[in-house]
């Protein structure tokens, strides 16, 4: 008994180091698209009873929403015209939240089933959220601005000054890294995306923040801001995915 | 199997029950529900809770398979972006050490066997996310001071709720079953 109680534990530590390194060099898709499938399904479901129960508290906010909207068209007002613009561009398929990460990645309820794969830009009514690091069969997963490994090519909306955005650990922040040292930047300036080859991870001119801080001098290699993003990500719940570039009117891409 | 005086809690068919709802639900619960919240410090780790406490009611080698089944329910859950095999491997150990626990143990020994699983593993996990390159060093470091603290405070709840739980079902045993578990346990070191 002692002898068989210590074999099974040296026995699945080994399969676990084994597991590790294989997902190092080769990924382990079927283990993931399993995952998705199992573990996602779950999440679906506590996700659409928690939606379900609150139904009529949203309905209502959606109604008002919706009626402000209608307002804001009629008088020709479009706060978010870029967000609208971005959107209205491209095929997209639109996603609830429903499973949090711990190192800051959402799960969404849709997959390579519906279109989504691998390094597409997501983002919601406020601006940029982040792009998809893995498609399962019925989920995604989110890497959002904010993580640490997470760089986003961006700009100056005004200046049209080009730089990287990166994640702040721990502070919800973002910082923004200028390309030219002497670029000149303000607190409130606000920042875009770039937008990459093939719109394949980012599309571009999608609002991700605006300037709260201005940190390097004007002698230091690159000048860095620290930028308040748009999107609220502790209370995420619908995005959009950008599947594609395309005509509106064209069948789902694949 | 043939030392059933020293692993007694519950029935077998509970306890096979309460290690599938880990498996299956505790992964789910975490990222639907605990991470969603918004906690300062993130929350605890429902998983790594869930592997002591059942770790502390369980043979070894059960509580080994259990561990490594939870651990890799973590790996693979979405929105999961981390090493697969990290949490298999963190939780099959805990729940091996926290299996050593001899059932007949004080209070003070299986509080802090919990407190000392739920820290364990919470620091094992933290190291080996910096080794792998899951997590850049300065987060894995920012990151501590909160998972550590909601690790404490969940392995005291794991400790309070056994020692509260199990000293009632001991009655039945009296110290005739203590002196049989410890006779197990020594002889069975020696085979």
């Amino acid at each position: 008994m002692r002898a068989a109680g210590r074999r099974a534990p040296a026995l699945l530590v080994l399969v676990s180091v084994l597991l590790i390194a294989a997902d190092h060099w080769i990924t382990l898709t079927p283990l993931r698209a399993f995952g998705s499938g199992v573990y996602g399904s779950l999440e679906n479901v506590t996700s659409s009873v928690t939606r379900w129960a609150s139904d009529a508290r949203r309905l209502e906010t959606v109604e008002r929403e919706n009626a402000r909207l209608r307002a804001e068209v009629l008088t020709g007002r479009r706060p978010t015209a870029a967000v609208a613009g971005a959107a209205a561009a491209y095929q997209v398929v639109s996603a609830h939240a429903i499973g949090f990460g711990g190192d800051q990645t959402v799960t969404l309820d849709v997959g390579t089933g519906s279109g989504v794969a691998r390094d597409m830009t997501v983002l919601n009514g406020d601006g940029l959220v982040g792009r998809v690091v893995q498609a399962g069969p019925s989920t995604a997963t989110v890497l959002l601005a904010t993580a640490p490994s997470s760089s986003v090519g961006a700009r100056l909306e005004t200046s049209r000054e080009v730089g990287l955005v990166t994640g702040v650990p721990d502070r919800g922040l973002l910082r923004l890294s200028l390309l030219n040292a002497d670029a000149a930047v303000r607190v409130g300036d606000r920042v875009v995306t770039l937008g990459s080859e093939n719109m394949r991870p980012f599309v571009p001119d999608v609002p991700v923040g605006s300037v709260v801080a201005v940190e390097g001098t004007s002698g230091a290699l690159t000048r860095t801001a620290l930028v308040r993003p748009f999107a609220h990500f502790s209370t995420l719940d619908l995005v959009t995915v950008v599947v594609g570039p395309g005509r509106p009117g064209d069948g789902a891409p694949q | 199997m043939r030392d059933p005086a020293r692993k007694p809690a519950g029935n077998p068919a509970g306890r096979a029950l309460l290690a599938v709802a880990l498996v299956l639900l505790a992964p789910v619960a975490q990222v639907s529900v605990v991470n969603g919240l918004g906690l300062p410090g993130g929350g605890p780790d429902l998983v790594l809770i869930g592997v002591v406490t059942l770790g502390m009611v369980l043979r070894p080698m059960a509580a080994t398979v259990v561990g490594f089944a939870a651990g890799l329910a973590a790996d693979i859950a979405p929105p999961a972006d981390h090493s697969i095999g990290r949490h298999a491997l963190v939780l099959c150990l805990i729940g091996y050490l926290c299996a050593l626990v001899p059932a007949d143990s004080s209070a003070g020994q299986r509080t802090a066997a919990a407190l000392g699983g739920t820290l364990g593993g919470a620091l094992l996990d933290a190291a080996l996310a910096g080794v792998l390159g899951d997590e850049s060093w300065t987060s894995v470091l920012g990151g501590l001071p909160g998972s550590l603290a909601w690790t404490v405070a969940g392995g005291t709840l794991v400790a309070v709720a056994l020692v509260s739980l199990l000293p009632r079902r001991r009655r039945f045993g009296g110290p005739a079953s203590r002196a049989a578990a410890r006779g197990h346990y020594t002889g069975g070191h020696h085979a």
